[in-house]
């Protein structure tokens, strides 16, 4: 298609006439031309800044990426430790754990009452709280669950409390699991959570404490306000003269403070019961197959490896929202300036 | 892949291109002295830069129309500037030439009125109607849309087709 059918066909004439006679190009310019064409071109530089700088972007963006996940990959190899926890033999190099005589698991070399000092929340005997524990061991085998389940029975009831539920299975006799809800009295909570941790391997442990104290204090005063309205209540109906409506009125309202004081003595009594007995669940397993088969350091090495990526990306979101604004002004900076000069290229020529 | 742009391949351009870089500095310029020159200092840049040349990114007949074009303006500038800075005790210089510029065998009222046009007007008919370049690389040497490109090309027609009666009737 010729360019002029884009344009207008009017100028045909005007095209064909400036196409025939093109300025001829003189020997002289045309043989210094030809001699310049036999020198060497300058050859493609493989380093410094004439590389295209597109390519030399994603090239960095590709090895930031790499790098990352390399860095991701050594940390999360170096970083993990071989699972001390690993159950089903002696591990090559370490020392065996040696065994209870009901065949239970001994700590890992980790002394638990030192880690319950660290890690547990200690009630407070003058206040009033809730404690929660959720505590998740590992038993070397179905006879040490069963012992388990059983020595945890009865030291919560040896220790003043008894067993909310309990729920035991096993599968194939090699695994099996059982789930313990224990009330213990608070006093004797660390006791408890000191016995309970030694029937085997901890996986996870984890402690809450709610102070209800203030509550428990609002809702007595709640309770006296209502008593004393009751008695003087009482106290003006048994002086006999008080008229008929104003008693309807009154007796109306006896009804609704006793209902309310017996309420709240009920929710009371359920608020002092609670942080009276601290709860704990106790969840025994034996270990996987697979877990017994091979450590989970692959997990670790994992879970570090995604660590580290995170950071990476909380460090890359930082660098972009600190970076941004700095990167846009530069930008919109350059934009300006080749607008600018395209604008003063196209006077230039206009003038010329 | 990009094909690399090898010392062959420069020769094989500039034989090809030489006479399309000339018209096109020819038109741009309005001088065939300066044209001359400035055809040699293209081919001489495009010499140094030819490693940068990326055929799958056009032709390089754009490239070195780029390149040149690129020369001309640098040639515009340092004469803008050395203009200015004698243009307090120097009358502006004239040209007055009897032998044709733009072309051998441009009648004389064409002659006359490409003379009248801008260099921006002359540079896109050059582009469009002698070098039949097609829109998109046009545009690109421009530097600007091909929307753009197309509307100052027929803006540059007119104004010819225009400049051309007035002269004839003249």
């Amino acid at each position: 298609m010729s360019p002029l059918e884009l344009v207008d066909g009017r100028f045909d004439k005007l095209a064909t006439e400036l196409r025939a006679s093109r300025p001829a190009v003189p020997e002289g310019l045309r043989n210094r031309v030809e001699e310049l064409a036999r020198v060497e071109p300058e050859p493609r530089r493989e380093w410094g800044f004439r590389l295209p700088p597109r390519r030399v972007a994603f090239a960095l963006v590709a090895l930031a990426i790499i790098g990352s996940f390399i860095a991701a990959g050594v940390t999360g190899l170096g970083g993990s430790k071989p699972n001390r926890d690993a159950v089903g033999g002696p591990v090559a190099g370490k020392t065996p754990v040696p065994e209870s005589a009901q065949g239970l698991e001994k700590p890992a070399g980790v002394p638990y009452q030192r880690r319950l000092d660290k890690d547990s929340l200690v009630p407070q005997a003058t206040r009033l709280q809730r404690y929660d524990a959720t505590l998740r061991l590992r038993v070397k085998d179905v006879d040490a669950l069963s012992n388990a389940t059983k020595r945890a029975m009865n030291l919560t009831r040896g220790l003043g409390g008894y067993v909310a539920s309990v729920e035991y299975s096993t599968r194939s006799g090699r695994r099996g699991g059982a789930t313990l809800v224990l009330r213990v009295p608070i006093v004797n909570v660390q006791t408890a959570l000191a016995e309970l941790t030694s029937l085997g391997t901890i996986l996870r442990q984890q402690t809450a404490i709610l102070d209800v104290t203030r509550r428990a204090e609002r809702e007595s005063r709640q309770l006296d306000k209502l008593e004393a309205e009751l008695a003087q209540i009482k106290a003006e109906l048994a002086a006999g003269s008080v008229p008929t409506e104003r008693r309807l009125q009154l007796e109306r309202q006896a009804v609704a403070d006793r209902l309310a004081v017996k309420t709240l003595k009920a929710k009371r009594a359920r608020l002092v019961r609670s942080a009276r007995l601290a709860r704990i669940v106790l969840t025994l397993t034996t270990p996987t197959e697979q877990a017994a088969a091979s450590p989970g350091r692959f997990d670790e090495t994992l879970d570090d490896a995604g660590a580290v990526l995170a950071r990476e990306g909380e460090i890359l979101l930082y660098a972009l929202v600190v970076l941004g604004p700095l990167l846009a002004i530069g930008g919109v900076a350059i934009a300006a300036g080749k607008a600018q000069r395209r604008r003063s290229d196209r006077r230039l020529l206009e003038r010329t | 892949m990009k094909a690399k742009a090898s010392a062959e391949d420069f020769a094989e351009a500039a034989k090809r291109h030489l006479d399309d870089v000339h018209a096109f500095l020819v038109y741009l310029t309005g001088d065939r002295a300066v044209a001359e020159d400035l055809t040699a200092e293209t081919f001489a840049r495009a010499l140094e830069r030819w490693h940068r040349y990326d055929p799958s990114r056009g032709g390089a007949r754009t490239w070195l129309c780029q390149v040149a074009r690129s020369a001309a303006l640098d040639h515009f500038r340092a004469e803008d500037r050395r203009r200015r800075r004698e243009g307090r005790y120097a009358v502006a210089e004239l040209r007055e030439s009897a032998e044709p510029v733009f072309g051998e065998g441009l009648s004389p009222a064409l002659e006359r009125a490409l003379a009248q046009l801008s260099a921006a007007e002359r540079e896109v008919v050059a582009l469009r109607i002698v070098l039949e370049l097609d829109g998109e690389g046009a545009a690109r040497v421009l530097g600007i849309s091909t929307t753009a490109c197309s509307t100052r090309l027929s803006r540059a027609l007119a104004k010819l087709e225009k400049e051309v009666s007035a002269g004839v009737a003249a």
